[in-house]
């Protein structure tokens, strides 16, 4: 009687969570799910729909618009997609964390803290088209604030459109990406530093550290779960960067700002191959898979 | 209960959201009609005044120009008529999974020639339209099998440098009649204090700067190289291809043109004097302060220039297809065609649309364009097309700030050129 009201208990628990997650479910596997393994599908067959193996995968690899290592380093782009994506996560990455969590240590107690925080968000909450637009306009000859600011100080090679070059179009996607996505890692960081006890630093204090070793030994590792979550979803977002490409250079000049996720929609709606689209986007969908599994470890083991 | 009134509130305005757009609402007519000889009823009709999508790449200037056409059309015709605006490079990829859901975001819809052959079986045959005014144009319809799908509208021409008249009586300058004569002149406008670079490179995408290619290519190598290149007879590796880059067009890069700059933002630096001349279609004439200053010169020695049209269709899923042929016969008839030659920017592609019609730059423009052996010599990334179009762009661009990587460019046209 009790092994039956028990599993009758188990049942209910069962069935209520069934009942509330069913739908999301099915929408994800009707959305998400089902067009992912039919896109992994695509990109194992041609364009009639044989089965190919990774003839896909070869012919996207061997293409100069993803690996293009004649020159790399130390000559100029273009190196291909995956090189740029590989070369924007390693100097974005770096440059928004360390950005972010200066910023919010800057502005813990500042006067107008919360005006500036909200200023320095909005490239977050800028659309990534317009952003595109803006970038592309900081860094022209004529109309661009980054430029004017370069022959002002007499560096007058930097003075010209940054985007028209290929040895200053990558550059400039990725400073400007940086602005737009400082104003996340700060508002992260800026919640994280509210949550560490001040009787550390005061205690700190009273042992006679200064305030960087105050940052370095307290602040730095109390806010490791933060940093990792910035750390994932940047990375993310770098490995599909797509629209400020698309509006600021459209992957030039001379394929020199050229990303994976661009290099998937030329493949697709310039040049209709779509089983070779498909194979971009299954090397995407597993580096990004990847990240994720990283993280969700990595936070599993710092619990 | 609060929160399952407040649910229930959100799910309103949420299913709300999801009831698509009001159809147009039908117009009440009352009409008399006599039924008998001796007996008049008066009998309420409703009609529907359908609403027409027009999409078309003008915007700006050139949009100002194109709107009074589709007024014109929505009087003669009694339909209402919207415009929108939409790039054929961005309609390129927008229209293949509307058009794989049966549906079409317009009723007329301008594209490239080489697109609408390749999605003929979802555009609407004008076959019949077309043969009514076949014989009056200077340009041929896009048929597939025999079978007209889109029609030729207004032409536009990309004729050379333009300059300003008053800078150049200003500063004593010529249009060249020889090659030495081009070079000389770009030598006397560096020269002018003021002047940053001879010519002014405009860009976007990157047609601005294949359109001076191409004028380079058929100026040294004739309407029929520019024809063979598109075939693919002619390898861009070509000796004669080559050595017009090397000789002619890389040489005066770096010295006379700027950098790639948006080419609308060019129009105002070339007007203000910063640089002394411009590439670019004939669409200029509709966007610039004072189009009686403007000037033209082709290439010395130039037998053809670019020019063609926008070509329009409609999608089989338009809802309003005989309203759409309707409109299509409007825009390219006699009537239709000087309503738009009226308002500058664009030619008549119709031959017997008196240049009166036209305003004096674009005159001037259509009277030196019959001395040209060949003005309307196909545009060469638009007649290949596909993703070779961006590619070209894409390195034209490059060749611009890196001309030393001539081989490269021209070796990476060759490898990724269509093969048919």
């Amino acid at each position: 009687m009790r092994l039956h009201r028990v599993r009758w208990e188990r049942i209910r628990r069962w069935g209520a969570f069934l009942a509330f997650t069913a739908p999301a479910l099915a929408l994800i596997s009707l959305l998400i799910v089902l067009p992912a393994m039919q896109t992994v599908a695509l990109s194992f067959t041609d364009k009639r729909g044989a089965f190919v193996g990774l003839r896909n995968f070869i012919e996207v690899l061997s293409d100069s618009d993803t690996l293009n290592l004649t020159g790399f380093p130390p000559g100029p782009p273009p190196w291909g997609s995956l090189v740029h994506n590989a070369v924007w996560i390693l100097l974005h990455l770096p440059l928004t964390v360390g950005l972010g969590l200066i910023l919010a240590v800057l502005l813990e107690r500042a006067r107008g803290a919360t005006f500036l925080k909200s200023v320095i968000f909005l490239g977050m909450v800028t659309p990534m088209i317009v952003g595109g637009v803006i970038i592309r306009f900081l860094f022209d000859e004529n109309a661009g604030v980054v430029t004017a600011i370069m022959r002002a100080v007499g560096l007058t090679a930097l003075g010209r459109s940054w985007t028209a070059y290929p040895e200053t179009a990558l550059p400039a996607l990725i400073l400007g990406s940086v602005w737009l996505w400082a104003g996340f890692s700060m508002i992260l960081y800026s919640a994280g530093l509210a949550t560490i006890p001040r009787d550390y630093y005061e205690a700190a204090a009273v042992d006679g550290a200064g305030p960087l070793q105050q940052f370095w030994y307290i602040t730095v590792p109390s806010l490791r779960p933060v940093t990792m979550v910035i750390v994932a979803m940047t990375i993310l977002w770098e490995l599909k960067i797509f629209d400020i490409v698309y509006t600021a250079t459209l992957g030039g000049p001379g394929g020199a700002t050229m990303v994976l996720a661009l290099q998937m929609y030329f493949y697709a709606f310039r040049a209709l191959e779509f089983p070779r689209a498909a194979a971009v986007a299954t090397m995407l969908s597993l580096f990004t898979l990847i990240v994720g599994l990283w993280f969700v470890r990595t936070l599993r083991s710092s619990e | 209960m609060k929160r399952i009134g407040l649910a229930l509130v959100v799910l309103m305005l949420a299913l709300s959201a999801c009831v698509p757009a009001a159809t147009p609402t039908p117009e009440r007519i009352v009409e008399t009609r006599v039924v008998e000889r001796t007996v008049e009823k008066t009998v309420e009709v409703t009609k529907v005044i359908p609403t027409l999508t027009v999409i078309g790449p003008w915007a700006g200037a050139e949009m100002d120009q194109f709107l009074p056409v589709l007024k014109a059309a929505e009087e003669k015709l009694g339909v209402k008529i919207q415009y929108r605006i939409y790039r054929a490079e961005d309609l390129s990829q927008v229209l293949p999974p509307q058009f794989e859901a049966k549906q079409a975001p317009g009723d007329v819809i301008f594209m490239w020639e080489w697109w609408v052959r390749e999605n003929k079986d979802h555009a609407v045959d004008l076959t019949d339209l077309w043969q009514k005014e076949a014989n009056q144009f200077v340009l041929q319809p896009t048929t597939v099998d025999g079978r007209v799908y889109a029609v030729p509208y207004v032409l536009w021409v990309k004729p050379g440098f333009w300059y300003k008249k008053s800078f150049f009586q200003k500063h004593n300058l010529q249009p060249p009649t020889t090659w030495e004569e081009f070079l000389a002149l770009l030598d006397k406008i560096s020269a002018i204090p003021g002047i940053k670079k001879a010519i002014i490179t405009g860009d976007g995408v990157g047609w601005p700067v294949g359109d001076i290619v191409e004028h380079f290519l058929i100026t040294f190598g004739g309407p029929e190289l520019q024809q063979n290149l598109i075939a693919g007879k002619v390898r861009f590796t070509d000796p004669q291809v080559r050595s017009i880059f090397a000789e002619r067009l890389v040489p005066l890069l770096g010295k006379y043109f700027s950098d790639p700059v948006e080419w609308t933002q060019a129009i105002d630096l070339w007007w203000n004097e910063e640089y002394g001349l411009f590439f670019m279609g004939n669409w200029l004439t509709g966007m610039v302060k004072d189009p009686n200053d403007l000037g033209v010169f082709t290439l010395p020695g130039a037998r053809g220039v670019v020019g063609g049209t926008d070509w329009a269709f409609i999608p089989k899923y338009s809802e309003n297809v005989e309203a759409a042929k309707q409109l299509i016969a409007f825009m390219i008839s006699k009537e239709g065609m000087e309503v738009r030659a009226k308002q500058g920017g664009k030619l008549a592609s119709r031959k017997d649309i008196s240049p009166d019609v036209y305003p004096p730059a674009d005159r001037a423009l259509a009277e030196a364009l019959a001395k040209v052996e060949q003005p309307t010599v196909p545009d060469l990334d638009d007649a290949v097309g596909g993703d070779w179009q961006r590619l070209f762009w894409d390195q034209m661009k490059l060749l611009w700030v890196r001309p030393q990587a001539l081989d490269s460019v021209l070796r990476q046209l060759d490898a990724k050129f269509p093969t048919k």
